[in-house]
């Protein structure tokens, strides 16, 4: 085990050296200019190639490209543009914020989505049933910020219960923080709710046919045992995968609702940074993401050893 | 461990955990009130107002450096950092003499030399800066509060200079930081303002925060704009970026936020029918739209087809494509300068007058020559101003019956693609939208837009020799008549080139909470004066 972690560990090299050749192209080769950016739009032609210059963006392909590389591999992930503030230390202030909405998410959505799932499967063909897969369906179809905007109305205008906007860090407090996170989290956490729900209940419907649950009822096994015990854990697999592929999901929906809900985090820095094609933002960001989404995979792949005895690597 | 010391030791831990959740401690009241949030109207992704010269920066900028003159309310130059200042009689020497007791965020006096430092770095940056930079022979500190400036010919309107609300403006910094290349961004933020800039709450895209100085010595008289007492009412001003318009509504009904620099027309009506909310127009110069045509290449380098464009165009298209049906925000504008400023005029105008004659507009187009060159009509989707414009332009373009080639794409691309001098066919454009504040439209002073100097010009490179003599013609003007004359002209022949085409004059709105006094109206938010209940 531990030389597969090693293994997969290493791995993560190349796919991350592939990450940063795709990105560094793909930006050199998009349309824009940060140095107009920068000028304002006022500055003459002659100011913005004057600035250019200074941002040594006149520089060719390779000559970028190599001192950046050289950077990273040190660790240094460069210098924005336009703040003149490290990048690690952008990402540090907007981390925060990110990793809180999406945990708070995750935990949302698997404690609500498994559950309703198994309910479902248990339940199939009665109206709980139709009432599961009915708002997996509203929630795959209603876009985040809809969801977001009815939210804000309802319980921060009309009830006054919760604050519209903004983020309040962990160590302000546990309360603060989740008032600022439980609408976000909830409109982030639709479409993954209806995702897991959806995926819980067809694979507990497949469990649920097998033999070994019909010996457990026959030997007389509660209903909750039979469900949580036996089935869910031998429907586990697929459900993790899933919550694992969702991740991916939650950073693209969290660049939305981070904007409905003025939430100071990574998705909102990476929005400014494409809008300003501020270059070394934008690849240290999209660096970051595929790191965490090729640990993500790793943990869900060492997962799959709990939830199945059978799988070794 | 058995089930019931897990349950225990869950039980431990969920009173930490409540212990640690309990909320800190809230502001008082008093400190609430002491401290101001404010939208800005974009994200402020940098802080060095000769660097970078968006109009965010430079709001944001007023607050934390102070300048040597200011402009009042009616435009014109009022000693700011300057006690006083004498001319000499052939005009040529300027002698500025620094109010006493001015000192820097880091406690150092505010001396000569650091005037010097900052003007030099500011005259590459500025249209007028430039002009000073060619006729200057001297520039130097006299003594610790006294700059001398000696000219190679006068120049009438160095106060308005230094005194301008157009970026970039004339900010006096320490020397150390003002000894920058002006195209290299400063990292050190040494105020000489009534607010010092707190760097570690910055977080670029979220947040930016000012507090009070308590070194800074406002001037005794009053005044208005960049002039005069600059008197902080609060303690602490908050800079909230709200990218989703809808969220700032919301934010300010809820009392979130006080003071909203530019709510979207569409949402103006849900805030005024709250009674805890005030809704004025923000900007009395307000804005001037535009669509530029790039005079190097076919078929805009034909005055012809820019004229049937110019002929055929309606400006209230423009404009109620833009703000609706508020009549309140708009008006036409036949000309170039900004409407209810003492040098506007309408001369020449007469093009952009009346009922639009389509028909009329296709003979001339025949006339000049149109072959059907494609029109490469590059739009910025991400600002609402560009893609209103641009979709009425389209429009105007077909219904002329141009070859129209679309280009939706962002503002980003824009800026580096207005830059390309290559044909439209090699990656150039024909056409763009943008918009001008109206503060910087009031003269010629800080107006790249209106200079039709040809390659050195503004994007378009128009090139009209006779536009240009008459922008000299004002800078060289010994009175408010001349002036009027001058500019007049320039009016006229800039109209007859077409050097850029004006879409209309419009205004916007800024909304606060009422809680929330002393808001002027005004090119930038002033934040002196301001205070919260």
């Amino acid at each position: 085990m531990f030389a597969y972690i090693v293994r997969r560990v290493l791995a993560t090299i190349p796919v991350m050296a592939i990450v940063a050749l795709f990105v560094f192209s793909l930006l050199y080769i998009a349309p824009g200019d940060p140095a107009a950016v920068i000028a304002g739009d006022q500055a003459t032609p002659q100011d913005v190639e004057r600035i250019r210059e200074s941002l040594g963006l006149d520089r060719p392909f390779l000559v970028r490209f190599g001192e950046w590389l050289f950077r990273i591999l040190q660790g240094d992930m460069g210098v924005s543009i336009f703040t003149n503030l490290p990048v690690t230390t952008m990402i540090q202030q907007r981390i925060e914020p990110t990793l809180s909405l999406m945990v708070l998410t995750l935990c949302l959505a698997v404690s609500i989505a498994v559950p309703m799932g198994v309910v479902a499967a248990w339940k199939q063909g009665t109206w709980i049933d139709r009432a599961v897969m009915g708002f997996a369906v509203l929630g795959f179809s209603v876009p985040v910020f809809v969801v977001g905007y009815v939210l804000a109305y309802v319980f921060a205008l009309e009830l006054d219960w919760l604050p519209v906007q903004g983020y309040t860090a962990f160590s302000n407090g546990f309360f603060p923080w989740l008032e600022n996170l439980i609408l976000p989290a909830i409109a982030l956490g639709g479409v993954y709710i209806a995702l897991i729900a959806r995926i819980t209940r067809a694979t507990m419907l497949e469990v649920l046919q097998q033999d070994y649950i019909r010996t457990a009822r026959a030997k007389g096994a509660g209903q909750r045992s039979i469900l949580f015990l036996h089935a869910l854990k031998n429907a586990a697999v697929p459900i993790v995968t899933v919550i694992g592929i969702g991740v991916a999901l939650l950073i693209g929906g969290a660049v939305v609702t981070e904007s409905v809900f003025a939430i100071p985090g990574l998705g909102r820095l990476t929005v400014d940074a494409i809008l300003r094609r501020d270059y070394p933002v934008i690849q240290g960001v999209i660096l970051l993401f595929s790191f965490v989404y090729v640990l993500v995979n790793l943990a869900i792949d060492l997962l799959y050893t709990l939830f199945d005895p059978r799988i070794r690597y | 461990m058995d089930r019931r010391n897990l349950l225990k030791a869950a039980a431990a831990a969920g009173a930490l955990g409540a212990t640690a959740g309990m909320p800190a401690p809230a502001l008082s009241q008093g400190t609430a009130a002491r401290t101001l949030r404010f939208v800005p109207q974009a994200n402020l992704a940098n802080f060095d107002p000769i660097w970078g010269t968006q109009y965010v920066v430079r709001n944001a900028s007023a607050m934390v450096w102070d300048t040597l003159y200011g402009v009042d309310e009616k435009l014109e130059p009022q000693p700011q950092m300057v006690e006083g200042d004498t001319v000499s009689s052939d005009g040529l020497t300027w002698t500025i003499k620094l109010r006493d007791g001015l000192r820097f965020h880091d406690g150092e006096k505010v001396l000569a030399k650091d005037v010097v430092a900052s003007i030099t770095r500011w005259m590459p940056r500025d249209p007028m800066g430039q002009m000073l930079k060619a006729i200057q022979n001297e520039l130097v500190a006299a003594d610790d509060r006294t700059v001398r400036w000696v000219l190679k010919s006068p120049y009438p309107k160095l106060r308005f200079a230094l005194a301008k609300v157009g970026t970039p403006c004339c900010f006096i910094m320490p020397e150390r930081i003002a000894r920058t290349d002006s195209f290299t961004q400063i990292s050190e933020y040494v105020g000489s303002g009534p607010m010092r800039f707190v760097r570690n709450e910055w977080v670029p895209g979220a947040k930016a925060v000012f507090q009070k100085f308590d070194g800074y010595v406002p001037r005794s008289d009053a005044g208005t704009w960049l002039a005069g007492a600059k008197r902080m009412m609060v303690d602490r001003v908050e800079w909230l970026i709200m990218p989703d318009a809808a969220t700032a509504s919301a934010a300010l009904q809820n009392g979130e936020i006080d003071w909203w620099e530019n709510p979207i027309t569409d949402l103006v009506p849900t805030l005024k029918r709250n009674r805890n909310i005030a809704v004025d127009i923000a900007d009395p110069l307000g804005n001037i739209g535009s669509f530029r045509m790039n005079h190097l290449h076919p078929p805009f380098n034909n005055v012809g087809v820019r004229r049937a464009v110019l002929m055929a165009m309606s400006q209230e298209d423009y404009m109620r494509a833009l703000v609706g049906d508020d009549t309140d925000l708009w008006k036409a504008l036949p000309g170039y300068f900004t409407p209810g400023t003492p040098l506007y005029s309408e001369e020449g105008g007469e093009i952009l007058k009346g009922p639009r004659n389509i028909d009329a507009a296709k003979k001339l187009l025949a006339e000049s020559g149109y072959k059907g060159e494609p029109v490469i009509c590059v739009v910025a989707q991400d600002q609402s101003i560009t893609k209103a414009f641009g979709d009425v332009t389209a429009d105007l373009l077909k219904r002329l019956g141009m070859n129209v080639d679309f280009i939706a794409t962002d503002w980003g691309t824009v800026g580096q693609r207005r830059a390309m001098k290559n044909p439209p066919g090699q990656g150039g454009w024909s056409m763009f939208h943008t918009w001008h504040a109206g503060a910087d439209c009031v003269n010629p002073a800080s107006y790249n837009a209106i200079r039709a100097t040809g390659e050195n010009a503004w994007f378009g490179w128009p090139s009209a020799p006779a536009v240009d003599a008459a922008i000299s013609e004002w800078f060289a003007a010994p009175d408010l008549a001349s002036e009027k004359a001058a500019i007049g002209k320039v009016n006229r022949l800039a109209l007859e080139n077409v050097v850029y085409a004006p879409t209309g004059f419009f205004l916007g709105y800024q909304a606060w909470r009422r809680n929330v006094t002393g808001i002027q109206k005004g090119p930038l938010p002033f934040f002196w004066g301001v205070a919260k209940a």
